[in-house]
């Protein structure tokens, strides 16, 4: 590579740096990114998606205000610490958190969430052994349900 | 029914280690906390923040939540059934509000 070649490469690296964040409406991405951070104490990028998980959502919901959703897992309960459920465009992203046992003998969550808008929905398996893993679904919202 | 009241199903009748589902759904507005973006001003939501599940008074799963989960929650949980005994739900919410419930299980 010579010098000229570099220059501009460099330069054309910086631009896409610089303007990435401005072209891409990362807001609610990065608020997403910010309370993972904050509750699991892990960066979003960090988690790998996984076919172990079976997160079940409608394609397309009804209403925002009633969206349901379920969660299993192929991952034995014992190996579980817990599972969060996170709505990506959500003014507060965080949904719930459920701890769970091995009394439990399953890992699996039904429940109704209430999302704004058009959003993937998140559910992550935080393992006893401080990794975690994520299934990830994108819901349709045509009538929000947290106005 | 009154806020806070809730209706637990489980099946009739199971076998030792049958994991089964316990659901549940609770009578509760679930309300956000809302603020006024020209004013500033709050307006104080009402929505449950903790339910535990208990089997034969051991603690088997605990779920925070806020406003997120829908108005009159409906949850399912699953939990393994060693023997006959009582399945109890205990939830909190946001303004004070403590609420127990409980259903019993027979292991055939």
């Amino acid at each position: 590579m010579n010098r000229r070649k570099f220059l501009l490469l460099s330069a054309v690296a910086v631009a896409g740096l610089t303007f990435a964040p401005a072209i891409k409406p990362a807001f609610a991405a990065s608020k997403l990114e910010e309370e993972i951070k904050k509750r699991l104490g892990v960066e979003l990028k960090a988690i790998k998606e996984t076919a172990e998980i079976k997160l079940t959502a409608p394609t397309i919901a009804e209403s925002g205000a009633n969206v349901p959703i379920t969660v299993e897992a192929d991952i034995p309960v014992d190996k579980v610490e817990r599972l969060w459920i996170f709505v990506d465009k959500n003014p507060i992203p965080w949904v719930t958190d459920v701890k769970f046992t091995p009394q439990n003998g399953q890992v699996f969550l039904s429940t109704r969430i209430k999302m704004g808008e058009t959003s993937n929905v998140r559910a992550i398996l935080q393992l006893k052994d401080g990794t975690f893993v994520m299934a990830t679904k994108e819901v349709k919202v045509t009538a929000g349900g947290c106005g | 029914m009154a806020t806070g009241t809730a209706i637990v199903r489980v099946p009739k009748e199971v076998q030792k280690g049958q994991v089964i589902r316990v659901q549940m759904v609770i009578t509760h507005p679930m309300t956000p906390t809302r603020r006024d973006p020209q004013t500033g001003q709050e307006t104080p939501g009402h929505f449950l923040t903790k339910l535990q599940l208990f089997y034969n008074d051991q603690l088997v799963s605990e779920m925070n939540m806020a406003a997120g989960i829908s108005a009159n929650p409906f949850i399912a949980l699953p939990l393994k059934v060693e023997s006959s005994g009582v399945i109890k739900i205990a939830y909190e919410d946001n303004r004070g509000g403590k609420w127990e419930k409980t259903a019993e299980i027979t292991v055939k």
